[in-house]
């Protein structure tokens, strides 16, 4: 046990000192960690859940109008927009905020302190989101992507947000000193990063408007950028700690990953404006965001080449670890969705792909392949470590993988393609001899027709991906049923020989 | 428009650029760029050692040779 939990204003004052920390075991940060990171991993479950729901009649809605048509509340433009908040602002970041918590903590290498900062979190931002949600569906939303939790919603999670901050930094501060890991770099800069783009995207966009071609400026800035420097940062954390962390061997080349978290956070923050491409902005805002966009590609290839290196020998482990297989899985789809995003920013694509069906394949492309599938990853790390028990069922584990990763897949390959199809139809010509130029598909209503098939199977793709979350949450709830420490297993987490840490509350 | 808006937004702005260079700065002055090979090794432990892997899907668990 560490010295006497100093007060929350000791923690906060710079005169406290930092010494004395001592270095904890493993099991003892996790076991202390218990109560807000499973909280949050509840919490995030259950939004998965919602949201997936909210996905599934949006996407039947758009190939079959009239499913749901009664019901005013759930018009196209609610539940889309429910949707997208309830995955982002639910799903992901109550989920980022276990991970990032729980590895922030392992990281101190010390006891944490001051946990019931995100007992409080935890419960305003969940509140928040659910009046956000529930805003929406009245239909209250402000209309600006990413950004539609009414204004009566939104402080509370700024307050919640605002407590996360100042937990990590005490954490920091208080930390065991010495190497500072690429991972909490990662976590880091997400953690003070969000706020300030959060912060401001409500004060240009909500509170003291600004007008004209700055308001779309302003809100890709953000939205990109919630992406860019707040979700893929804890994505990343999660692979370089994981990955090495499964396989028992370190980070192929450390100096790559220093590399590839600088070159993130110099190149990324300019990326955003080309959302913007083709629309009525200054060529020159544009063009500085589509060289940042392709200089993306050097924090990304250096980062997909360490994780690779590292996994080298190893592929055959793929088959032991349900862990691995995420990361995995995410690793190669940051890689590829980054690369594919560099490219739709180069003009002659972006004509093609820009305003289409593949942006929104691209979204998912990035934000299930890559964040959603390396959280699911470190959850199954995370729980046998939390609560002491062991995970019931292995065909689970593998059904949830499978049903999700052959559907996202499906998602966004057939989405690609129609997006695809959908664009070059839009600005496809043919002249004719006397020189007449003429669209190719001049009846929009044709296009969209083409695009039915490819909207049908992002539909399946929806309905497979929500068995796999639906054997996911069973699973969860499963494993919270099972007595502790099951008689005759050995818990993952621990070497044979050590004791069970006694439990703390 | 409110104009103390927009001064807090530049002033946000310059200090979250400032914070980035300094927390280079700093990676640098506390020697985080050196000894690169440690570095990459400081997530294992006497409880979770390198060379041991460790996660296993339920009921597969290889028992470690004691």
């Amino acid at each position: 046990m560490s010295s006497a939990d100093p007060s929350f204003v000791a923690s906060l004052k710079p005169g406290t000192p930092e010494a004395t920390a001592e270095r904890a075991l493993l099991s003892e940060i996790d076991v202390s960690t218990r109560r807000p990171v499973f909280f949050f991993l509840c919490a995030a479950l259950v939004w998965l859940l919602v949201g997936t729901g909210f996905a599934l009649i949006a996407s039947i809605k758009l190939h079959n109008p009239a499913f749901l048509g009664q019901a005013e509340w759930l018009t196209f433009g609610n539940v889309r927009t429910a949707h997208l908040n309830s995955v982002v602002y639910g799903w992901a970041t109550n989920a980022a905020f276990a991970v990032a918590l729980w590895i922030m903590a392992r990281l101190s290498r010390t006891q944490v302190r001051h946990l019931g900062i995100l007992d409080v979190a935890g419960f305003f931002w969940n509140l928040g989101v659910a009046i956000g949600i529930v805003g929406i569906l009245r239909g209250d939303s402000t209309s600006i992507e990413w950004l539609e939790f009414p204004a009566y919603a939104t402080p509370l999670l700024f307050v919640a947000y605002a407590l996360i901050g100042i937990w990590a930094i005490i954490a920091f501060r208080f930390r065991q000193p010495g190497h500072v890991y690429v991972s909490q770099w990662y976590l880091l800069a997400a953690l003070f990063w969000f706020p300030w783009l959060y912060s401001i995207a409500q004060l240009m966009l909500v509170f003291a408007p600004v007008r004209g071609a700055v308001q779309p400026l302003v809100n890709w800035w953000f939205a990109h950028n919630v992406l860019g420097l707040w979700f893929t940062p804890i994505g990343l954390a999660a692979i370089y700690y994981f990955l090495p962390k499964v396989l028992g061997k370190p980070i192929h080349s450390y100096y790559l990953s220093a590399l590839g978290f600088w070159s993130l956070a110099l190149f990324y923050n300019w990326a955003g404006v080309h959302h913007l491409i083709g629309g009525p902005i200054p060529a020159w805002v544009l063009s500085a965001g589509i060289v940042a966009s392709l200089l993306m590609i050097i924090p990304v290839v250096t980062t997909g080449i360490n994780h690779h290196l590292t996994m080298f020998g190893s592929f055959g482990r793929l088959k032991d670890s349900p862990t691995l297989r995420f990361m995995v899985f995410g690793g190669m789809s940051y890689t590829l969705v980054s690369l594919i995003g560099s490219a739709m920013a180069v003009r002659s694509f972006n004509e093609i792909a820009h305003f289409t069906h593949f942006t929104v394949a691209h979204a998912h492309h990035g934000l299930y392949a890559f964040f959603t599938m390396v959280m699911f990853g470190s959850i199954y790390y995370m729980m046998p470590r939390l609560t002491g028990r062991e995970w019931p069922s292995a065909p689970l584990i593998s059904a949830h993988f499978w049903f999700c990763a052959v559907g996202i897949t499906i998602y966004v390959v057939g989405l690609k393609i129609g997006g695809l199809i959908q664009g070059w139809e839009m600005v496809a010509t043919t002249t004719s001899e006397a020189g007449e130029v003429a669209l190719r598909v001049p009846l929009f209503l044709d296009i969209v027709k083409h695009t039915l098939p490819y909207l049908v199977s992002r539909s399946l793709a929806g309905m497979m991906i929500t068995i796999g979350h639906l054997a996911f949450a069973v699973h969860f709830v499963w494993m919270l049923l099972q007595p502790r420490a099951v008689a005759g297993a050995q818990p993952v987490r621990l070497s044979p020989d050590a004791a069970l840490p006694a439990s703390r509350a | 428009m409110g104009y103390g808006a927009y001064t807090f937004v530049v002033v946000m702005a310059v200090a979250v650029m400032a914070s980035a260079v300094y927390a280079l700065y700093w990676a640098v002055k506390t020697g985080q760029f050196r000894q690169f090979e440690k570095g990459a090794t400081e997530i294992f432990t006497a409880e979770e050692p390198e060379g041991q892997p460790t996660d296993f899907f339920p009921q597969k668990r290889k028992k470690p040779t004691a």
